[in-house]
C-alpha cells in the first residue's frame, strides 16, 4: 500500500515534470484561517471528543484533568460523562494517552508531544494546528511518501500520520474534516490558556475602572496645576 | 490630608523619636522641583511603581515555584510544571505571573524611556554624573535579573538563551572557562544553573531596591534637572513636589496602569515579544530552537555582540557598549545642557535612539546577510555617537539658553 502510493506520488511528480517550483524549506506554505470561538462550549466540547478519540491515541494533556473536564465552566461536562471517559483513571489524573513513549519512538521515530500548550507553542498558534490537521499533501517533489508530507509543517517532513485522513479524502468529506480540525483547534486553543475567558471578562471592568480613574486624576491634576504660571 | 496627619499626637510622638517632620517637609513637602518638567520626568516614579509590583509579585511566585530541573511526565520539568499549576490551578495564579512576565518587559520600557529622557536632556552632566552613574548601576543589574528570571520557567528558550549567554563567558582569555562553569554549576546549563539563577533572581532585585535609593538619594542632593537644562535659582521658578508632582506622578500612574493592564489581560504575550512562542516548549537540551533570540529588550546588545566575526570581540564591545555608558558625563563637554539647544547633539541623540531600535530590531529577527550589515553599521554609529562626544563642542554653534524658565 505504501509502495503504491510512493510510486503514484513519483508519477504524479514525473507527470507535473519540474514546472512545479520548489516549496520552501522552512514548510512555510500559508497558513490558513481556524474559524474558532474559545468562549464556545459547543465547539470546545466537540473538539474535546476529537481530542480523546483520534489525537489521545498518541498525545496528551497532562495540564488538563479529567477534574478539569468538569469545572471550567467552558466545558462543563458531568460527573457521569467524565466517569464513562476516564474508566478506571483517576479523577484527578490528567489526559494522558495510553502510548508509552517507549512505543511510540519505535512506531513513529520520535515521543510525540504534550498538547497541553501546544497552541501558545507554536508559530501561527491555533491557525497552525488547523493548517497541519489539513495540511497532508502529496510531496510536489516526490521525495516524501504520502502521510508523511505537510504543507506547514517545518522541513515538511512529518513523523505524525495524517490524523483525521485529510489526504485523498472524498469532496463532501470535506466540510466535515474541516470541522473537526477547527474544533479540535478550539479545544486545544482553550487548554493552552483555561483561564483566558475570566482573563478578558475581568480586564474589561479593570479596563472600564482604570479610564474612571485616569479621568479623575487628570481633572485633578488641571485643579492643583490650575495656579501654577506658565512662563 | 498630609498636614492634618501631621498636627495629630501620635504623629508629633513618632515625629520626636524620627524627626519624620522634617523628613516630609525638606523631601516632599517643600522639596523644590522646577515648575516646567514634562511628562517625560514621569518614568522614574514609573520605574519605582514597577519595581514594587515586580518584587510583591515575586514573592507570590515563589510560593508555588519550584526551581528543578528534575523530568517529569511527558518532556516536561518539576520547574516547568510548577508555572503551569500557577497558571492553572492557583487561584489567580494566571493574574500575579502574567503581571511578573509582562512587568519585566515594562519595566525595560519606562526605564529606556527614563534613560532616553536623561540623555536628550542632558540630565546626566555635572552636577548629576554620579546620579547618572548609579542609573547605569541600576540598568546593569535589572539586565541580570531579567536574564535570570527568564531562565525560571525552563522552556526551549529559557534554556538555550542561558546556553548562549553563559557560553559568551567563554571568550574571555584565561579566565574564560571558569567564569562560565562558575555561572552554570557545571559544564552545561542544568539543574545546579536553575538552582543559583534562582538565588540570584531573588538576590538581585533586593540590591535594585538598595541602590535606587542611593538614585533617589543622589537625586534629592542635586535635585531634577529640567527641560530647559538650565541651573533654576529663583524661588518662583520652583513648586513644591507635593502635591503638585504627586498629583501629576499619580496621573502618570493611572495612564500606565492603561497601557500595563491592557497587555496583562487581553495580550499577554504580547505578539511572542513578551513571552516567546518557544518558552512554551519544555526545555530539550537535544533539540535546538530554529531561532535563538533573547528577549527585546536585550536584543540591542545581541546584535553588537553578533557584528564581529570574533567571538572575543563581539563579547568585548558588547561590554564596551554598557560600559561606555557609565563615560557619557565625561565624554560629553559642551556647557549646555538640553538638546533644545544643541542642534547638533539633538540630531545625533536621536539618531542614537532610532540606532538602537534598529539594533533591537536585527537582534530579533533571524539573521540574513542584509541585516548582518544593518546591524554592523548601527554598531559603528552607536559607538561613533559616544566617541565623537567630546569633540562636538568644537564645531557645534549652540543657540541662546534662556535665563529663567
Amino acid at each position: 500500500m505504501k509502495m503504491t502510493n510512493t510510486l503514484m506520488a513519483i508519477a504524479a511528480a514525473a507527470v507535473l515534470g519540474f514546472s512545479t517550483p520548489a516549496m520552501a524549506s522552512g514548510g512555510g506554505a500559508k497558513l490558513e484561517h481556524a474559524n474558532i470561538d474559545v468562549t464556545d462550549q459547543e465547539q470546545i466540547r466537540r473538539g474535546l471528543t476529537v481530542f480523546t478519540d483520534v489525537c489521545m491515541g498518541c498525545h496528551s494533556a497532562k495540564y488538563i484533568t479529567f477534574r478539569g473536564l468538569m469545572d471550567y465552566p467552558e466545558i462543563g461536562l458531568t460527573r457521569e460523562a467524565v466517569d464513562e471517559l476516564r474508566g478506571d483513571k483517576s479523577l484527578m489524573s490528567g489526559l494522558v494517552s495510553d502510548l508509552t513513549v517507549e512505543d511510540a519512538v519505535v512506531s513513529y521515530g520520535k515521543a510525540p508531544p504534550d498538547l497541553s500548550l501546544i497552541v501558545p507553542g507554536r508559530r501561527g498558534g491555533a491557525d497552525y494546528i488547523y493548517s497541519l490537521m489539513i495540511g497532508y499533501t502529496h510531496d510536489p517533489e516526490g521525495r516524501v511518501p504520502d502521510g508523511s508530507f505537510n504543507a506547514v509543517y517545518p522541513g515538511n517532513r512529518i513523523a505524525m500520520p495524517d490524523p483525521l485522513s485529510w489526504l485523498d479524502h472524498e469532496a463532501d468529506e470535506t466540510a466535515e474534516l474541516k470541522q473537526q480540525a477547527e474544533d479540535v483547534s478550539a479545544f486545544l486553543a482553550f487548554i493552552g490558556d483555561p483561564h483566558q475567558n475570566t482573563r478578558r471578562s475581568i480586564g474589561v471592568w479593570v479596563m472600564g475602572f482604570l479610564f474612571l480613574l485616569t479621568f479623575v486624576l487628570w481633572r485633578l491634576k488641571k485643579e492643583v496645576w490650575k495656579d501654577v504660571k506658565k512662563h | 490630608m498630609l498636614d492634618k496627619i501631621m498636627k495629630t499626637q501620635l504623629f508629633a510622638w513618632v515625629d520626636k523619636r524620627t524627626g519624620a517632620e522634617a523628613i516630609i517637609k525638606s523631601q516632599l513637602t517643600e522639596y523644590p522641583a522646577p515648575k516646567n518638567l514634562n511628562y517625560m520626568w514621569n518614568f522614574g516614579s514609573l520605574a519605582l511603581l514597577v519595581l514594587v509590583l515586580q518584587i510583591i509579585t515575586g514573592i507570590f511566585l515563589v510560593m508555588y515555584y519550584k526551581p528543578s530541573a528534575e523530568a517529569t511526565l511527558g518532556g516536561f520539568t518539576v520547574a516547568f510544571d510548577s508555572v503551569e499549576r500557577i497558571m492553572r490551578d492557583v487561584n489567580f495564579g494566571w493574574l500575579i505571573r502574567y503581571m511578573h512576565a509582562v512587568g519585566a518587559s515594562m519595566f525595560f520600557v519606562v526605564v529606556y524611556l527614563h534613560i532616553g529622557r536623561g540623555m536628550y536632556y542632558g540630565s546626566f552632566k555635572a552636577p548629576r554624573e554620579l546620579l547618572w552613574i548609579v542609573g547605569v548601576v541600576i540598568l546593569l543589574i535589572m539586565q541580570g535579573a531579567a536574564f535570570f528570571g527568564y531562565l525560571l520557567p525552563w522552556g526551549q528558550m529559557s534554556f538555550w538563551g542561558a546556553t548562549v549567554i553563559t557560553n559568551l563567558f567563554g571568550a574571555i582569555p584565561v579566565v574564560g572557562e571558569l567564569v562560565s562553569e562558575l555561572l552554570r554549576g557545571g559544564f552545561a546549563v542544568g539543574d545546579p544553573t536553575l538552582n543559583r539563577f534562582f538565588s540570584l533572581h531573588y538576590l538581585f532585585p533586593l540590591l535594585l531596591v538598595a541602590i535606587v535609593g542611593g538614585h533617589v538619594h543622589a537625586l534629592h542632593v542635586v535635585h531634577s534637572n529640567n527641560p530647559e537644562g538650565i541651573d533654576l535659582h529663583k524661588p518662583e521658578e520652583m513648586i513644591p513636589f507635593h502635591p503638585y508632582y504627586t498629583i501629576k506622578d499619580a496621573f502618570g500612574v493611572a495612564v500606565f496602569l492603561l497601557f500595563y493592564c491592557y497587555i496583562v489581560f487581553f495580550n499577554p504575550q504580547m505578539g511572542g515579544y513578551f513571552i516567546e512562542v518557544d518558552n512554551y516548549v519544555p526545555a530539550n537540551n537535544l533539540q535546538t530552537p530554529a531561532h535563538i533570540a533573547p528577549v527585546w529588550y536585550l536584543t540591542p546588545w545581541y546584535t553588537i555582540l553578533r557584528s564581529f566575526e570574533s567571538k572575543l570581540l563581539g563579547v568585548a564591545a558588547m561590554g564596551a557598549s554598557l560600559g561606555i555608558l557609565f563615560l557619557l558625563p565625561f565624554l560629553c563637554k559642551s556647557a549646555v545642557r538640553s538638546a533644545r539647544y544643541r542642534p547638533m547633539y539633538q540630531i545625533m541623540v536621536i539618531m542614537f535612539f532610532v540606532d538602537v531600535i534598529i539594533l533591537g530590531y536585527c537582534g530579533h529577527t533571524a539573521t540574513t546577510p542584509v541585516l548582518k550589515v544593518v546591524g554592523q553599521l548601527a554598531t559603528a554609529y552607536y559607538f561613533l555617537f559616544f566617541v565623537a562626544l567630546p569633540f562636538l563642542p568644537k564645531f557645534e554653534k549652540t543657540r541662546p539658553v534662556p535665563e529663567g524658565i
